[in-house]
């Protein structure tokens, strides 16, 4: 049994290897970033201007003077730090719900076999092929049936289960050898701590990745808070910044920088998991 | 070579299963305790809403009043010209974006997991950023990003003496427009799941690849991607589900326009939802929609599968 | 067969209680039924919440000091939901039957009509509460938009724009050509060459492509300015009515002359165009000026206002081309209350002109031209009297114009005709032929030809 190598797969030496190849690969991906972040940097350089600077005639490139003024008039006019504060509170709940309830399920409908598995599957699918936008009426009757309108609780729970993260999960833990869970097994674990302690740390990639996923799900989401949160004071980011758009007198100073400002604890989020992206996790569970 | 074989199929071992019948019940139960929750769950929040989706569209809302009609609002489908705009543009996307789309979220992926990367984290997240802009800012950043007259992308462009993009004014540019914005916003998404499962892929397939004189490039044809499959079996499904549903992109680029250019199902669908309050024919475009989107996973399954 | 909705959600909610959700009661019923049985509740005390957005709810929010000193008991909440985010929550909880609705509700004309045919009895009946008595109080054509058979209103009428003519005096002044003296449209396209030899500057800006919701804003003026529009009296779509093909036609002499600049890519590119000075004219209503002045304070006295030209020689110069309105949901518990603050907010002209000093937002309210701030001359519109010259506009006859629940799909085939025939250079005719027949199938509606 070779020792898990931790980072990332060092490839075998071969005739291609070049001292250059770093440095060669390194600077192609940095010029197609550079042109990926175009619209980036444009957002971040319009939060520091004015609504009247953004569009002007030719649109600003470097920074202006207007951030702490966007900041403020953000503050005054959506309660911003509040709103900050909900989304996160309602983010970092649903994403360790959301996780807990479809690596157990993605687990289980790889790695068991049971009866009624693949109806059970089949149905939970359904969800992810019937656009939302047709569902969004009867859910929220339903909230409003269960008094749930204006609560955490209707924003956060119809979308724990969600398709896209069993499906995620499933298709992750194929990876998972058998032999692992039957060694497992074999040294007396029951399933649940099977699922803790053999299934869950070979699976740290995949976790992190629907670790910012389902983050990102929540803390993006726009239409499904709109309809069911109800005080100012209640309001997601989304939702907020959505409320400064009028017809002739958008803020979009706010706007911009309230988007800019709100995608800093998504990249902390990102940071933070994507540290788990590491190779050989698996490493020597296979026995070939 | 050896190295062809899957890295990953999960081998039957029936045998040791049944070797321990004191652990049988146990183990019997545990799958629907895992499953509880995220079944009672759906069954709770999402099976009412979409049966009742269902049963709406076999009804026509007249004066407040619902009608049964049957398969009217389905017939009438087949004969709206704007339905059949926007399955074709749709199908367009589909067949050029995604596959591009998914072979640049690929070779990402492998850049990202690559010793040869500097900074890694740095790319990763550049790469991911699209992801984290909000829609109302998204709308802004690309207008201004993407105007004819006053666009940052035409001025640019201009530096280097190309003349002037009618980026979102010409139906064609704006399907390209359309292409672009899309790649741009989800190849860091796609690549961060090819990316979770890349390091899944055992260290020693490589070396004995590497044994059998495998160069880099069969190294990936040979040992990257069939270890990647499921993952790029998941990434198609899910960016084909995305497709034909997708709304945002061209709702806020161009309101699906000009002359419904870039009109697709998903925003046909809203229109005929929240603009026209047809909600019954809504819920038909979504389950033509939905039997569509099953029949293509479903044969993605069976080309892509792990049979599994 | 009728779907009783209600059952068939009873069910749901079982099955979400059943479902492990514990604790919680489900399927009262709540929200799906209201006060629509005629209790009303209490006119002087409760609380009552208005959905509306920026500028207007900044106004609104401003009034309750004053209301409260009528109604000391009313507690009003005014909630900014952002446009176009009003109308996806307005929709959602009309389309649930009610459920959820704020008490106050901000609607525009193109969604009105689609709510009150779409979703009965959802909007509260303010004659009731007695609105009949403000019939004659507002600008013409009004009336019939929120109560369309005389007897039921759905709405009280809160902002009218009418069509308004803003130009570059300068600009003409260069050109040498009389803007006073522009009697019809195609006058108006004679100038516009002038003005393009003489200065290169365009006639007037449109959104070409139809990147935005009301791309097709100068088609429907040329269009009520002759009286006509996409339905008629009955119902029936009047697409392509010669009127219809009239107004296209000049549309497309314009661009096929070089007179139309692309102004597509939403509110940016249409400042921006303002900025550069793109075009000599802007043929935008009403609360335009006030956009004009904040965003080239510095062409103050360049400017001048006056109404669109008519489309036949002697024709109407006048038409209201847009109006928001306050409706009561029919689901409110506190309809007498909610009634009383609309009433306050636009049937008293000192409300009106203070949110018009606001945010220059204007009245459908015609007594309120009567305060002097109407008639003050404007230093930036070259000492032109801008509320006077609307004020004649908003009581010029009017006909009553029939959005209909279908509106919004006749705004949509309309706008891609437009653009057919803007960037392909489609014949009006034809193309106003086919989005009629594309409407009828679509609508069950028949064409008057």
């Amino acid at each position: 049994m070779t020792t898990p190598a931790r980072g990332a797969y060092r490839a075998p030496r071969t005739g291609l290897h070049r001292p250059g190849r770093g440095i060669l690969l390194t600077s192609g991906l940095a010029i197609v970033l550079a042109a990926v972040l175009l619209p980036f940097y444009w957002l971040v350089i319009a939060s520091t201007h004015s609504t009247d600077e953004i569009f002007d005639s030719t649109p600003p490139l470097l920074p202006g003077g207007d951030l702490g003024k966007n900041l403020s008039s953000l503050q005054e006019t959506a309660s911003f730090g509040q709103v900050v504060l909900n989304s996160l509170l309602i983010a970092v709940i649903y994403t360790v719900c959301a996780g807990a309830v479809c690596t157990l399920a993605g687990y289980a409908f790889t790695k068991y076999r049971f009866k009624g598995r693949d109806a059970l599957f089949g149905m939970l699918m359904l969800g992810l092929v019937i656009p939302t936008q047709v569902t969004l009426v009867p859910l929220f009757k339903m909230m409003a049936e269960l008094h749930w309108l204006n609560t955490y609780q209707a924003v956060i729970m119809p979308n724990l289960a969600l398709p896209f993260g069993i499906f995620l999960m499933r298709q992750s833990m194929a990876a998972l050898p058998d032999e692992l869970l039957d060694s497992g097994r074999m040294d007396g674990c029951g399933e649940l701590r099977l699922f803790l302690r053999v299934v869950l740390p070979p699976m740290r990639p995949a976790l992190a990745a629907l670790g910012i996923f389902l983050f990102l799900y929540q803390w993006n989401d726009f239409i499904w808070p709109l309809i069911v949160l109800r005080d100012d004071a209640s309001l997601t980011i989304p939702v907020a910044l959505a409320s400064l758009q009028g017809v002739d007198d958008t803020d979009y100073g706010a706007i911009l920088t309230g988007t800019a400002v709100a995608a800093i604890p998504m990249i902390i989020v990102f940071l933070a998991l994507q540290r788990h992206f590491v190779s050989g996790l698996l490493a020597g569970a296979v026995k070939e | 070579m050896s190295v062809v074989t899957s890295p990953t199929r999960t081998v039957r071992s029936a045998g040791v299963r049944d070797s321990r019948p004191p652990r049988l019940s146990a183990r019997r139960l545990a799958p629907y305790a895992f499953v509880l929750p995220a079944v009672l769950l759906f069954a709770a929040f999402k099976l009412y809403p979409i049966g009742w989706s269902f049963v709406l569209s076999l009804h026509k809302t007249v004066a407040g009043v619902d009608t049964f009609v049957g398969a009217d609002n389905y017939v009438r489908l087949l004969d709206d010209p704007l339905f059949w705009t926007a399955l074709k543009n749709t199908a367009v996307i589909l067949v050029v974006q995604v596959p591009i789309m998914l072979a640049l979220a690929t070779g990402l992926a492998v850049a990202f997991n690559s010793a040869f990367l500097r900074a890694r984290s740095v790319f990763r997240l550049g790469f991911f950023m699209p992801m984290v802009t909000g829609l109302v800012a998204y709308g802004v950043v690309f207008s201004v990003l993407l105007n004819e007259k006053y666009g940052l992308v035409n001025w640019l462009l201009s530096l280097v003496g190309i003349g002037e993009v009618p980026w979102l004014t010409d139906p064609l540019w704006a399907k390209i427009s359309l292409g672009l914005a899309l790649t741009w916003h989800y190849t860091g998404y796609n690549a961060v799941i090819l990316l979770a499962r890349l390091q899944t892929i055992p260290k020693e397939l490589y070396d004995a690849a590497s044994v059998d004189g495998a160069g880099a490039w069969q190294s990936f044809r040979h040992v990257t991607l069939p270890g990647l499959r499921p993952a790029i079996l998941l990434a198609t499904v899910l960016s084909t589900i995305g497709t034909l549903q997708i709304f945002d992109e061209p709702y806020i680029l161009t309101r699906g326009g000009p002359d419904n250019a870039t009109l697709t199902i998903g925003v046909y669908l809203y229109q005929n939802a929240f603009t026209y309050f047809d909600f019954g024919y809504a819920s038909a475009i979504a389950y033509v929609l939905a039997v569509l989107i099953g029949v293509l996973g479903l044969i993605q399954f069976r080309v892509l599968g792990d049979k599994s | 067969m009728d779907m009783s909705r209600r059952r068939v959600l009873g069910v749901g909610g079982v099955l979400a209680a059943g479902a492990g959700l514990g604790g919680l009661t489900a399927c009262s019923g709540t929200g799906s039924t209201g006060a629509q049985g005629g209790d009303v509740g209490d006119a002087t005390k409760g609380s009552i919440t208005v959905w509306s957005w920026q500028g207007p709810a900044a106004e609104l929010r401003a009034l309750v000091p004053a209301f409260n000193k009528k109604y000391p008991d009313i507690k009003v909440t005014v909630q900014d939901i952002g446009n176009p985010a009003i109308w996806d929550k307005i929709t959602t909880g009309m389309a649930a039957g009610g459920a959820g609705l704020a008490d106050v509700l901000h609607i525009g004309v193109d969604y009105l009509p689609g709510y009150v045919d779409r979703f009965p009895g959802q909007l509260a009946d303010l004659g009731k509460l007695g609105a009949h008595k403000y019939r004659d109080s507002f600008a013409k054509g009004l009336w019939e938009t929120v109560s369309p058979k005389g007897e039921q209103v759905n709405a009280l009428p809160w902002e009218a724009n009418s069509a308004g003519f803003y130009y570059r005096a300068d600009v003409f002044e260069e050109a040498g050509v009389d803007v006073g003296a522009l009697d019809t449209w195609d006058d108006a396209i004679e100038a516009g060459k002038k003005i393009k030899k003489k200065t290169g500057k365009y006639l007037l800006g449109i959104d070409k492509p139809a990147s935005q919701q009301d791309s097709a804003n100068f088609f429907q003026l040329l269009l009520q300015l002759q009286g006509g529009f996409y339905f008629n009296t009955d119902g029936d779509i009047t697409l392509d009515s010669a009127e219809a093909v009239r107004a296209m036609s000049l549309i497309k002499k314009m661009n096929d002359a070089g007179l139309v600049s692309d102004i597509s890519g939403g509110w940016n590119a249409l400042i921006s165009s303002i900025k550069k000075g793109t075009a000599a004219v802007l043929p935008w209503p009403t609360w335009f000026g006030g956009i004009i002045e904040e965003t080239v304070p510095d062409q103050a006295g360049k400017w001048g206002v006056r109404l669109p030209p008519s489309v036949r020689r002697g024709g109407a110069t006048a038409a209201t081309v847009n109006s928001t309105h306050l409706a009561v949901a029919g689901t409110s518990k506190h309809q007498a209350a909610a009634w009383n603050f609309v009433e306050f907010a636009l049937t008293r002209p000192e409300s009106q002109v203070e949110i018009y000093r606001g945010k220059g937002i204007a009245p459908a309210l015609l007594k309120t031209y009567d305060d002097p701030v109407f008639h003050e001359p404007s230093k930036f519109f070259g000492g032109q009297k801008k509320g006077e010259i609307f004020f004649g506009a908003l009581k010029a006859p009017s006909p009553a114009f029939n959005y209909t629940s279908d509106y919004a799909r006749a705004l949509k085939v309309v706008t891609d005709a437009q653009t057919k025939v803007l960037l392909k250079g489609a014949d009006p005719a034809k193309v106003l032929h086919a989005a009629a027949d594309q409407l009828a199938s679509q609508t069950g509606r028949k064409v008057a030809r």
